[in-house]
């Protein structure tokens, strides 16, 4: 197992390097399609609030939602032959993070099989409303309405099943044509080195993925317009680095995910939530300490403008009170005289160790600590000022914390948090995400987008505060 | 592992997730530190309570793991209102019966909800401060109604007097295992079939639904 742990260790480590030297055409084309399809979908979310400043466009904000494929009808497994190993993602890593976001799918083109297993659904429901329906002397056509039933249902997974055939045909048809044309374009004399032959999947899988996407060829159309607009193709450039993140971060998550069912199959005994915990803890030590540094620097890039508002608005509110981001005078001492001190300082300085860990577990764990200072400093200063105050605990809601945090997120001084938090975003384990790391992370994320925010138009939007 | 129910099909446990919405000051926080009093008698208490709660139940023999998230009212904080609320299998929308422009804001709320979440999140309108009842600017009816238009319930409750708010809950929750047994039910219908191929025109049942019970089958 530890081989094992080492060879994927030297493959993801492989991707990042090859991923901030240069973005290669690799990652889109790597994607499943569902996943990047989504990429659109995965703006509307954001996006549908208006006001938002963090780049809708950001595919990472929900990775989680990008990997559950949109068109499903499209999904195919790569057929090129060359199975073992190959850069491209396996689509169980798909299917698995499909299931887990199974509701979605009501919203999406549903594959023949599923729409038939809903059709389905809805025959029985039918049959059953029909069997209530029938009278005691109407008992004998229980029996037809039970058979009829069945063969209905029966007929139409068939058909399904022919449709899905169908389809899939249709898609190895069209891939042996595209791959057709790679090798034309790429028609070597003599023999073909492996790396040639790469080329060719690779050129094959572009193709591909053109059929199925508009956007590479709008952008070809836009730089073929504009020849001497630069910055398109910088545009371009960070366009595809945003896609490899995804794939560098599916290829993570996929493996790390590999070795915890082996490492639960392999030691059954191990199989349960706090064991689970420990060796996820673990895998995730062993794995990410030697690559988050490599991973936040890609993070980084991809969210440049988004540090670059928060540097701004952190430059702008240095000497802020905690008032002037819509903290309740109550939570926080009006008096100056705390010696070098500032409200919420232990907080601050808990969030400021967060980019010293460098694996997401104890990341999480940090922002998690950094709230709950934040409540007890808050729970402190309302003593403060109620003469009377009964220590009532934790009276802290969303309406108080938000603007602490963004406070302390403030007094941090630290653009990288943004580009951190977006990074545990995608890496925080689905058990954990409904629970309080999830809900810390989230509440982090929230604060970092409304500091990125001041420096707009927050200055007026704070007023609202106070009215 | 994953929101909405997961587990062994005997001793299973559901895991929901519920957002709590509404405009500052309607009582939100109130609400859940009132329904942490009365069901939290245990010393397990952590200080994030008011903000994020978690709570295990036992309803009708089964077990559930609820989170409850509470969000910010303010409507700077809303640009990431769906990294809140997705994944959520239920929201509590709150308003203040007192304030109408409280009760406009959970409208807005429901139709981005629905929007984005769909039909599979259960969802609650729940006009708060019913001690204050004399200053009623929010009518039982129109509330009632809204609610069942966009397919909601409706609570009344009273965070100072302690009123409701246990119903609310447990009606929710008992709810959100409806919703997640029924889509089990879905997913174990999905079973294919190998069959020869064949190909033919699927058997859609379209019988007409709003059949009053006593009629016989006439089919349209």
């Amino acid at each position: 197992m530890l081989t094992l742990a080492e060879q994927c260790l030297e493959r993801a480590k492989s991707f990042i390097g090859k991923s901030t030297d240069a973005p290669d055409l690799l990652a889109p084309v790597s994607c499943s399609p569902g996943q990047s399809e989504s990429h659109q979908t995965v703006v509307l979310p954001v996006a549908i609030s208006a006001n938002t400043v963090s780049p809708p466009g950001t595919p990472l904000d929900t990775v989680r939602k990008a990997a559950s494929p949109t068109k499903i009808s499209h999904r195919r497994v790569l057929s090129d032959g060359s199975g073992e190993l190959s850069p491209f993602l396996p689509p169980q890593v798909f299917q698995r993070l499909q299931t887990v976001k199974s509701k979605d799918i009501s919203k999406k083109e549903l594959t023949p099989i599923e729409q038939a297993s809903r059709l389905n659904q809805k025959l029985k429901a039918n049959y059953e409303a029909r069997l209530a329906r029938l009278t005691p002397d109407q008992v004998y056509q229980k029996t037809s309405l039970t058979l009829s039933l069945q063969r209905q249902m029966m007929e139409n997974l068939i058909i399904a099943k022919a449709r899905q055939d169908a389809l899939q045909r249709k898609m190895e048809e069209r891939r042996l044509r595209l791959q057709e044309e790679a090798n034309r374009r790429f028609a070597a004399s003599g023999a073909v080195t492996a790396e040639e032959q790469e080329q060719r999947t690779l050129y094959t899988n572009v193709l591909e993925y053109e059929q199925d996407h508009e956007w590479p060829k709008l952008w070809k159309a836009n730089i073929k317009e504009n020849p001497d607009n630069l910055t398109l193709v910088s545009h371009l450039v960070s366009n595809l680095l945003r896609f490899q993140l995804i794939f560098v971060m599916c290829s993570l998550f996929y493996i790390s995910d590999q070795l915890l069912s082996l490492c639960l199959l392999s030691f059954e005994c191990l199989n349960t939530a706090s064991y689970k915990d420990l060796c996820l803890a673990g895998i995730e030590e062993a794995f990410f300490t030697p690559l988050w540094s490599a991973l936040v620097a890609l993070f980084r890039k991809v969210n440049t403008e988004r540090e670059q508002a928060f540097e701004t608005s952190m430059k702008l509110y240095h000497d802020a009170s905690p008032g002037d981001v819509g903290v309740p005078l109550k939570l926080f001492p009006q008096d100056p005289d705390m010696q070098g001190s500032y409200p919420y300082e232990s907080a601050v300085q808990e969030l400021k160790l967060l980019v010293k860990d460098y694996c997401p577990q104890k990341k999480l764990e940090c922002i998690v600590r950094t709230l709950r200072l934040i409540c007890a400093c808050a729970e402190e200063y309302r003593c403060l000022h109620e003469v009377d105050s009964s220590p009532r605990t934790a009276a802290i809601g969303a309406d108080d914390l938000l603007p602490i945090l963004s406070f302390v997120a403030l007094q941090c001084q630290c653009p990288q948090l943004v580009s951190e938090c977006a990074a545990l975003e995608e890496f925080i384990h689905e058990g954990y995400l409904i629970g309080e790391e999830g809900y810390c992370l989230t509440s982090m994320q929230s604060a970092l987008a409304y500091v990125e925010s001041l420096h707009t138009g927050g200055a007026h939007q704070s007023v609202d505060m106070f009215i | 592992m994953a929101a909405g129910g997961t587990g062994g099909n005997s001793g299973k446990t559901y895991s929901f997730k519920v957002v709590l919405l509404g405009e500052g000051c309607v009582g939100k926080t109130s609400l859940v530190l009132r329904y942490c009093e009365n069901k939290f008698n245990d010393k397990h208490i952590t200080t994030l309570q008011a903000s994020f709660l978690t709570k295990k139940l036992n309803i009708t023999g089964k077990r559930v793991n609820l989170a409850i998230w509470d969000t910010a009212g303010q409507e700077r904080f809303h640009a990431l209102g769906p990294i809140y609320y997705r994944d959520s299998n239920g929201a509590i929308l709150v308003y203040d019966i007192t304030d109408e422009d409280s009760f406009q804001k959970v409208k807005n709320w429901v139709k981005e909800l629905r929007k984005m979440l769909g039909n599979d999140i259960c969802l609650c309108i729940v006009g708060n401060k019913i001690d204050l009842d004399k200053d009623r600017h929010v009518s039982v009816e129109e509330a009632e109604s809204y609610a069942e238009s966009v397919g909601a319930k409706h609570y009344h409750t009273s965070a100072k007097l302690n009123k409701g708010i246990e119903e609310l809950f447990l009606d929710l929750c008992k709810r959100m295992m409806d919703t997640a047994q029924a889509e089990e039910r879905m997913k174990g219908n999905g079973a294919s079939q190998s069959a020869s191929s064949r190909r033919g025109v699927q058997i859609v049942d379209d019988e007409p639904q709003a059949t009053p019970a006593g009629g016989c089958c006439s089919s349209g």
